[in-house]
């Protein structure tokens, strides 16, 4: 059976997998903001304190910090895990390239400058400085998110800390003095340390386990000792 | 292929604007 063109596909099903994802994002953000609001009201009323409106919440810094120290990890996640499968093999893994083909590979086997082919996208084809640019546009992509997500983060956790501080008749300390606090490494550690390992094991399980259909596995009939996406 | 474009858009729309508005919260002291 052939692949069937962009024609015999609407928006809908051509788009299937994003647009999945993007709608789960919006539930699941959706959950995180009533089930937040009820989490942050039992503190209100143990501390003896009066409850905040879901509208409260979702514009608190409370609720920022959570969202934004996840996205940060996420991001940290596929920016290390784009550039350490250019130079790092998993033999076996569908995640890895097979063994000798570390490092950034030829103009030839990379189709740009003149090994461009005629449907490649343009900034390919130039072979100068927008050639370099876009050769690396997705791994700059995730390390800018991850910086500004990060970034984002340590402002709104900024917040959240000072507020506390205050709760507590504390001093509130400057954004720089709340980049050495316990408290922002704690949070950035927790979140890192979950990402690294979903992202190791997933690499290393691939070698031995399979699932039918996925391109994140390799086929199942193929050799464990097969490395690559092979189908 | 175009309509893959809004979808690639609409993405990079939601990270930078939640981005944002976290950034706003934090720097407003919320």
């Amino acid at each position: 059976m052939s692949a069937a063109s962009s024609k015999e596909y609407g928006f809908l099903r051509a788009n299937a997998l994003s647009l999945a994802f993007g709608a789960v994002f919006v539930v699941t953000l959706g959950g995180q903001a009533i089930s937040g609001t009820a989490d942050f009201n039992a503190q209100q009323k143990a501390n003896g304190l009066e409850p905040v409106s879901l509208l409260e919440y979702v514009t608190s810094s409370s609720f920022g910090v959570d969202v934004m120290e996840n996205w940060q990890s996420e991001y940290l996640q596929f920016f290390l895990y784009i550039f350490a499968t250019v130079w790092l093999v998993q033999r076996g893994s569908s995640e890895s390239k097979k063994p000798g083909e570390e490092g950034t590979e030829s103009d030839k086997e990379q189709k740009i400058g003149r090994h461009a082919d005629e449907d490649s996208p343009k900034w390919a084809k130039t072979g100068d400085w927008r050639t370099v640019i876009f050769s690396r546009s997705l791994g700059l992509l995730m390390g800018a998110l991850f910086l500004l997500t990060w970034v984002a983060s340590s402002l709104v956790g900024w917040a959240a800390f000072n507020s506390e501080q205050l709760a507590e008749r504390q001093d509130p300390v400057s954004w720089l003095g709340y980049l050495g606090e316990a408290d922002f490494w704690n949070r950035s550690f927790q979140n890192w340390q979950s990402e690294m390992l979903a992202v190791g094991s997933m690499a290393v399980f691939s070698v031995y386990l399979r699932q039918r259909g996925s391109p994140e596995s390799k086929p199942v009939g193929v050799a464990h000792a097969e490395t690559g996406q092979t189908g | 292929m175009r309509g893959v474009r809004f979808v690639f858009a609409g993405y990079l729309l939601v990270i930078v604007l939640g981005i944002v508005y976290v950034s706003a919260l934090g720097l407003m002291g919320r």
